[in-house]
């Protein structure tokens, strides 16, 4: 391999280490010779600060509400939209909504469809972010406001209580913006005393394209079209850019929050991918659009302007229109084609060619939400527990879609009577171990930020990872004596390890049969039956057992064997029903605990395995 | 309302163990209630199931659904006692 090549991995890394000094540069230079210009970049930076703050505020609130409501817009296109509209808007930060959009695609909870649905949505939303700042930022006192809110803001991070401290982080977030906005404002306001930048106007194509690239260049930047937008809003009020310039800016600086997107996806799981290649199309196409039709958007903002009474010299506020209106018209466009863009996009970016051993669910961007980060992880156990049942099949010399077809299970067991050469350790090293510490890792790194109750959760989640585990090396203790006694010419023998195969094969199809009812709340309570039928197995074994050595129908070594091999077999249904249980659960925290709460236990399991016997005629 | 109850009302509101309670009775009452919904659909059934292996089946089937439901009652009695022996606990 050439060493010139670098995986893309590396290329973020490369590109910040180039980056960052150079921004130092600039700015260490700019802040040297203009005093003004430090205040507008300190009105930037606070504004920033804010946006952190927020978005660190929302995501106090995001444990529940938000992801409740998210996995309700995945049945409809409109719903998605307006998620993304009406979420964005609230929080401001299309790129808080990117992360969760981007957290729930990676933890399969909402197809990609819906997350482009939101991805639109969000676009639409940051519209507002820009009439909010023009018509009101920039019309009265802003820091006036934003004084008492970080004084109040920051008392209540100081409590203790998690919703406390994030309207804490909310309040001092927006007090931030507004100071941040301020600062921009009065920089740009002093900065027109000394020098005219509107000298550096240019007009036309050249300008449009020129200026394009600059809100472009300065969104990567800053991480943020928001702020590119603020600073531009401010910068046209102060008569520091013309009005077609500050166009062309707001054209850059949606595309430059596709390229933040990029980044960031780059080292995210396929959907992740898509879903920002969805982003990149859908801000690229409009991009496009408006620079070809930027005269025709122009006359349409004036008409639309005049329309709502904005004077035809309120600059800011016919900027705030030509936004909505750029934006709504790529919504537009693109939306009949949403569907098409779905499959190309799952055409062209493929997933990375994968083992059964790596992770499919698990990805550091659900740490953000931990409800979201421990669905992750329980369809990362299921995947888990999809490998090794399929061993657990190849242990008992069967096989594991022949189970779970619908074909009697005695006649699957009677047509499999040659042991399979099957290594149970060579598929638990390859398929197995692997992806159990994997999940374990991220369980042990997204419990820094949960609660009490979601760090339990997870716990059971790793209890069942441990139970699978427990139960594939129960398996290989039971498939020594089974291969031996399974082309045994004893036929009472092979009859008992027969009976083994088929409890455990009947274990194995109740349990997926339970995992396919899914949604239905009392599902994982049909469990129970497995453990009635454990019990009912296990009270029989002890009979036939005495049958079987008492009338010399097998030999001393065979019983004792048999006697091992049930508890193993025991043990395996005992840790496979448990893992269902923690597993197969789902819907609310609060449901799947009284769910958990009415399972029956041992003297209540006896007294139902006792009325049935009782009730045989 | 006298400053009593409504100092009552406070006191409950403030408590998270009660208020706890309340919430596990609520999801409770939804799994009773789907429990009771299961367990006729599965009668329904029985009653028109000839095959005698398939009506064994459902038969244990009924039986497990109907413990759980009574357990879930149990439980749910349970709970209803603690949160009124925590109430007059408060007016002492």
């Amino acid at each position: 391999m050439a060493p010139f090549l670098t995986s893309h991995a590396d290329i973020p890394s490369m590109i910040k280490k180039i980056i960052l000094p150079t921004i130092f540069a600039i700015l260490t230079y700019g802040f040297w010779i203009s005093p003004d210009f430090k205040e507008i970049a300190a009105g930037v930076a606070i504004f920033l600060f804010g946006m952190l703050a927020l978005e660190e505020g929302f995501k106090a609130f995001t444990g529940g509400v938000l992801e409740r409501l998210l996995r309700r817009t995945t049945d409809k296109l409109w719903k998605s939209l307006s998620f993304g509209i009406v979420s964005t808007t609230l929080m401001q930060s299309s790129s808080l909504v990117s992360v969760i959009t981007i957290s729930f695609l990676s933890a399969g909870l909402i197809p990609l469809a819906a997350g482009v649905g939101i991805i639109f949505g969000a676009n639409l939303g940051t519209t507002i972010g820009a009439w909010l700042v023009a018509g009101f930022g920039l019309k009265v006192k802003i820091s006036a406001y934003a004084m008492p809110m970080l004084v109040f803001g920051v008392i209540l991070i100081f409590q203790k209580s998690k919703g406390l401290k994030g309207c804490g982080y909310i309040l001092s977030g927006l007090g931030f913006l507004f100071l941040g906005i301020h600062h921009m404002k009065e920089g740009f306001e002093s900065f027109k005393e000394t020098i005219d930048l509107t000298a550096y106007a240019v007009e036309g194509y050249p300008g449009v394209f020129l200026f394009a690239l600059i809100g472009l260049a300065a969104t990567v930047v800053m991480q943020s079209s928001h702020a590119t937008l603020v600073l531009i809003i401010t910068a046209l009020a102060a008569r520091q850019i013309t009005y077609e310039n500050a166009l062309a800016l707001a054209i850059g600086a949606n595309i430059g929050t596709t390229i933040t997107a990029i980044i960031g996806s780059l080292g995210s799981n396929v959907e992740g991918r898509r879903l920002a290649g969805a982003h990149l199309i859908f801000n690229l196409a409009t991009a496009i659009v408006a620079i070809a039709m930027i005269y025709q958007l122009t006359h349409a903002v004036d008409v639309v302007s005049a329309w709502f009474g904005i004077g035809s010299e309120d600059y800011t506020l016919k900027l705030a229109v030509f936004h909505t209106i750029f934006n709504l018209l790529g919504v537009l466009l693109m939306l009949p084609f949403i569907n098409m863009m779905v499959r190309f996009l799952q055409r062209t970016i493929k997933p990375r060619t994968r083992t059964g051993s790596q992770p499919r669910h698990l990805h550091s961007a659900t740490f953000e939400l931990p409800d979201t980060a421990i669905e992750a992880v329980r369809k990362e156990t299921l995947h888990l527990y999809d490998n090794a049942s399929a061993i657990i099949a190849g242990g008992l010399s069967l096989d594991l879609a022949e189970i779970l077809s619908g074909r009697p299970i005695d006649e699957i067991i009677t047509n499999s009577r040659k042991p399979k050469d099957f290594d149970i350790d060579e598929n638990y090293d390859r398929s197995v171990k692997e992806l159990f510490g994997e999940i374990v890792q991220f369980i042990s790194r997204a419990q820094a930020t949960m609660s009490p109750e979601q760090s339990e959760e997870l716990f059971m989640l790793r209890a069942a990872g441990r139970d699978i585990v427990e139960a594939i090396k129960d398996t290989k203790h039971l498939q020594k004596n089974l291969s031996q006694y399974l082309g045994s010419d004893n036929e009472e023998i092979r009859k008992e390890y027969d009976q083994i195969r088929s409890s455990l094969a009947s274990v194995l199809r109740e349990l997926d049969a339970v995992r396919q009812r899914g949604d239905d709340s009392t599902a994982v309570l049909s469990l129970d039956s497995l453990k009635v039928a454990m019990r009912k197995y296990d009270q029989g074994l002890d009979y036939r057992l005495n049958t079987l050595i008492r009338e010399d129908l097998i030999s001393a070594p065979m019983s004792i064997s048999l006697m091992n091999d049930n508890g193993y077999a025991y043990d395996v249904t005992q840790n496979l029903i448990q893992m269902g249980e923690a597993l197969f659960s789902t819907g609310e925290r609060r449901l799947r605990e009284a769910e958990r709460s009415i399972s029956l236990d041992k003297g209540e399991l006896d007294e139902i395995l006792q009325n049935s016997e009782n009730s045989k005629p | 309302m006298n400053i009593q109850k409504l100092l009552e009302k406070t006191k409950a509101f403030l408590d998270t163990a009660e208020r706890k309670r309340k919430e596990k009775r609520k999801y409770l009452k939804h799994v009773i209630k789907k429990l009771k919904k299961h367990e006729k659909k599965l009668i329904a059934r029985l009653e028109s199931e000839a095959d005698k292996a398939t009506r064994d089946k459902l038969e244990k089937e009924i039986n497990l659904a109907h413990a759980h439901r009574k357990k879930g009652l149990k439980v749910l009695k349970g709970l209803k006692k603690a949160n009124k022996s925590s109430q007059g606990g408060s007016g002492v």
